[in-house]
C-alpha cells in the first residue's frame, strides 16, 4: 500500500493548508490567507502533476487503458484548477464572501475527488503495479516538482 | 467501476429531479403544519388518528421525499451507481407517491373506507417497491463497496420490508385481512421505518459526508464496517423471533438505542475534531440533530420500562428533531452545490456561487426557526396552547425551505437563459 499511503498523506496536507487559509480569510487576515492559500495551491498543483506525469502513465501502461479512471481524475483536476484561479482572484480582491463561497464548492469537489482516488484508484495502483514499478513510481513522484 | 466523467453531468441525475423531491418534502411539511392546527394536542396520543396522520406526513411526506432526492443524487457519487433514465424513474415514483400519501392520509383521517386503503396500498406499494428494488439491484452489482454503499443497501432493504409490512397493516385496516399478527407486524413496520430506514440511511450518508464536508478524521472501523448491517440484522432477527418471543422487541430496541447513541457521540466527536474551523449553519444542524438523537434514544430506552405518555412523546419529538435537522444540514449543502456545479459544468462562467444561491445567513435564520419550532413542540407538552405556535412555525420552516428551492430553480433557469457560456471545444 505504499502508493496509497504516500498519496493519502499528501491529500491530508493539502486539507490542512486549505483549512488554515479558510480560517484566515474568514477573519479577514489577508496576509495569512494569501500565505496559506499559496501553499495550498502549490501543494495541490504539484500533487496533480505527480499524478498526471508519473502515477497515471504508470497505471495506464500497466492496464493498457487511458480512458478509464485516470481520464475521470484528469477531468476533475481541470475543474479544481479553474476554482483555484477564482479563489486567488477573491483573495486579491479581499472579498471574504466570494472566497468562502468558492471554498465551499472547492471542498466538496476536492473531497469527493480524493475519496474516489483513495478508495479506488490508489488501491488499484497498489494492486496492479509490480513491486519494482511501484517503488520506481514512488521515487519519481518524490522528485517531481512544480 | 468508474464512470467516464466522475462527478459529471453524465453521471448525476437532472437537477430538476432533486429539486422536485425536495419541493415535495417542503410542501408536505407545510401540509403537516396546517394539519397540526387541525389535530392540535391530540397528536401526543399514539392511538389517535391525529398521531397516525401526522406521523405519516412526517415519515412519508417529508422524510421519504427528501431521502429519495438524496438517493437519486448521491447514489452515483457515493456508490458509483448510475440509474438509467433517472428523470423517467423519478416520474414513475413521484406521482404515484404523492397520490398514495394523500390517499393514505385521507384513509387514516376518515377510517374504515376500504377502497382508500386499497388505493394507497397499490400506489405506495407499487412505487416504493419498484424504486427500492431498482436501487438495490444496481447496488448489488457494485464491485467495490464502501461503508456508505453497504449502508444504503441495508437502508433500502429496510424500506422494502417496512413497505411490505405496511401492506399487511393497510389490508387489515381496510378489512381485507383478519390481521392475526397485526401487533407484531406493526412493531416491525415502525422499527424498520425509524431505525432501519431513516436512521441507517442517515448514518450511511454521514460516513461519507461528515468527512467530505467538514474534513474530519475518519470514523472508527467498527462503526463504518458493522453498524448499518448490524442494525438490519437486529431488526430482522427481532421481527422473526417476535412471533415466538413477544418481549424480544424490548431487548432489540434497547440495543438499538445504545447503538444509535454511540453513533451520535462518535459523530459529534468527529465534528469537534474537524479541520475546517468555520462553523456554518449546517454544522449546527448536525449538532442539534445528533444531540436530539441522544435525547430521543434516552427517552426511548426509558419508555421501555416506564409507561409515561410524555416520555414516549419526547422520544418521538426528539427523533423528529434528529431527522429534520440532518435533512436541513444536507439541504443547505446539496442545493447550492448542485446549482453551482450543474451550471459551471455546463460551461457558464456566470454560474452563481454557492453563497449566491443560498447565503449562509439565510441558512442560519432557518436554524433558529427550526429551533423555535422544536421548542414550541416540546413546551406544548406543558402548555397545550403552544401547539398552535408549533403549527405556525412548522409552516414557516417548510415555507422557508420551499422558497429556497424555488429561488435556486429560478436562478438556475435565469443563468441558463441569460448567462455567458464558453465552449470547452472552442
Amino acid at each position: 500500500m505504499i502508493i496509497s499511503h504516500y498519496m493519502k498523506h499528501e491529500h491530508r496536507l493539502c486539507d490542512d493548508y486549505f483549512a488554515k487559509a479558510e480560517e484566515a480569510a474568514s477573519k479577514k487576515d489577508w496576509e495569512e490567507a494569501t500565505k496559506q492559500f499559496e501553499i495550498f495551491a502549490h501543494e495541490t498543483l504539484q500533487h496533480f502533476k505527480k499524478e498526471e506525469e508519473v502515477l497515471f502513465p504508470a497505471f495506464e501502461k500497466q492496464t493498457g487503458s487511458t480512458e478509464g479512471p485516470t481520464g475521470v481524475m484528469k477531468y476533475e483536476h481541470e475543474h479544481v484548477r479553474g476554482l483555484i484561479g477564482k479563489m486567488a482572484e477573491a483573495i486579491l480582491d479581499e472579498d471574504v464572501d466570494a472566497y468562502l463561497s468558492l471554498a465551499e464548492s472547492m471542498m466538496i469537489l476536492l473531497q469527493q475527488h480524493n475519496m474516489k482516488e483513495e478508495q479506488m484508484l490508489y488501491a488499484m495502483c497498489d494492486r496492479v503495479l509490480p513491486v519494482a514499478t511501484k517503488e520506481e513510481t514512488l521515487e519519481a513522484m518524490k522528485q517531481t516538482e512544480l | 467501476m468508474f464512470s467516464q466523467k466522475g462527478l459529471s453531468l453524465d453521471q448525476a441525475p437532472p437537477i430538476s429531479v432533486v429539486f422536485r423531491f425536495f419541493l415535495q418534502g417542503a410542501s408536505f411539511g407545510i401540509l403537516g403544519g396546517v394539519l397540526l392546527a387541525l389535530y392540535q394536542n391530540e397528536i401526543f396520543d399514539p392511538a389517535s388518528k391525529g398521531a397516525l396522520v401526522l406521523t405519516h406526513v412526517f415519515t412519508l411526506g417529508i422524510m421519504l421525499s427528501v431521502m429519495l432526492a438524496a438517493l437519486f443524487q448521491m447514489l452515483p457519487v457515493i456508490a458509483g451507481v448510475k440509474l438509467t433514465s433517472p428523470a423517467k424513474k423519478a416520474n414513475w415514483v413521484q406521482y404515484p407517491l404523492i397520490a398514495g400519501i394523500l390517499s393514505l392520509l385521507l384513509a387514516f383521517h376518515f377510517g374504515k373506507i376500504a377502497w382508500l386503503y386499497l388505493l394507497a396500498s397499490l400506489l405506495l406499494g407499487g412505487s416504493l417497491l419498484f424504486i427500492s428494488f431498482e436501487m438495490i439491484k444496481k447496488l448489488l452489482q457494485v464491485p467495490n463497496h464502501t461503508s456508505s454503499s453497504k449502508g444504503i443497501t441495508a437502508a433500502l432493504f429496510s424500506l422494502a420490508i417496512l413497505v411490505i409490512a405496511a401492506l399487511y397493516l393497510t389490508a387489515t385496516l381496510g378489512g381485507y385481512s383478519e390481521g392475526i399478527h397485526y401487533v407484531q407486524i406493526k412493531t416491525a413496520h415502525y422499527s424498520f421505518g425509524l431505525f432501519g430506514w431513516i436512521a441507517v440511511l442517515i448514518i450511511s450518508i454521514s460516513f461519507q459526508v461528515i468527512e467530505m464536508f467538514y474534513v474530519t478524521p475518519p470514523y472508527p472501523n467498527f462503526a463504518n464496517r458493522y453498524l448499518s448491517n448490524g442494525i438490519l440484522f437486529l431488526l430482522a432477527a427481532a421481527s422473526i423471533l417476535s412471533f415466538f418471543l413477544p418481549d424480544i422487541w424490548m431487548i432489540c430496541h434497547l440495543i438499538l438505542a445504545l447503538l444509535l447513541s454511540i453513533y451520535a457521540i462518535i459523530t459529534l466527536k468527529r465534528l469537534s475534531k474537524r479541520k475546517r474551523p468555520v462553523s456554518d449553519a449546517t454544522v449546527w444542524f448536525w449538532r442539534l440533530g445528533l444531540g436530539s438523537l441522544i435525547i430521543s434514544m434516552l427517552c426511548f430506552a426509558l419508555g421501555l420500562f416506564v409507561q409515561t405518555a410524555w416520555i414516549h412523546a419526547l422520544a418521538y419529538l426528539f427523533f423528529g428533531a434528529f431527522a429534520l435537522s440532518i435533512v436541513f444540514a444536507m439541504f443547505y449543502k446539496i442545493i447550492p452545490f448542485l446549482t453551482w456545479f450543474h451550471l459551471s459544468s455546463q460551461g457558464y462562467f456566470t454560474a452563481p456561487m454557492m453563497h449566491e444561491v443560498i447565503h449562509p445567513k439565510t441558512a442560519k435564520k432557518h436554524f433558529w426557526i427550526h429551533c423555535s419550532m422544536m421548542t414550541a413542540f416540546i413546551m406544548s407538552l406543558i402548555v397545550p396552547q403552544l401547539i398552535v405556535l408549533a403549527s405556525l412555525l412548522t409552516v414557516l420552516s417548510f415555507g422557508w425551505m420551499g422558497y429556497q428551492i424555488i429561488h435556486a430553480h429560478l436562478l438556475y433557469v435565469k443563468t441558463q437563459k441569460e448567462g455567458h457560456k464558453f465552449s470547452m471545444n472552442a
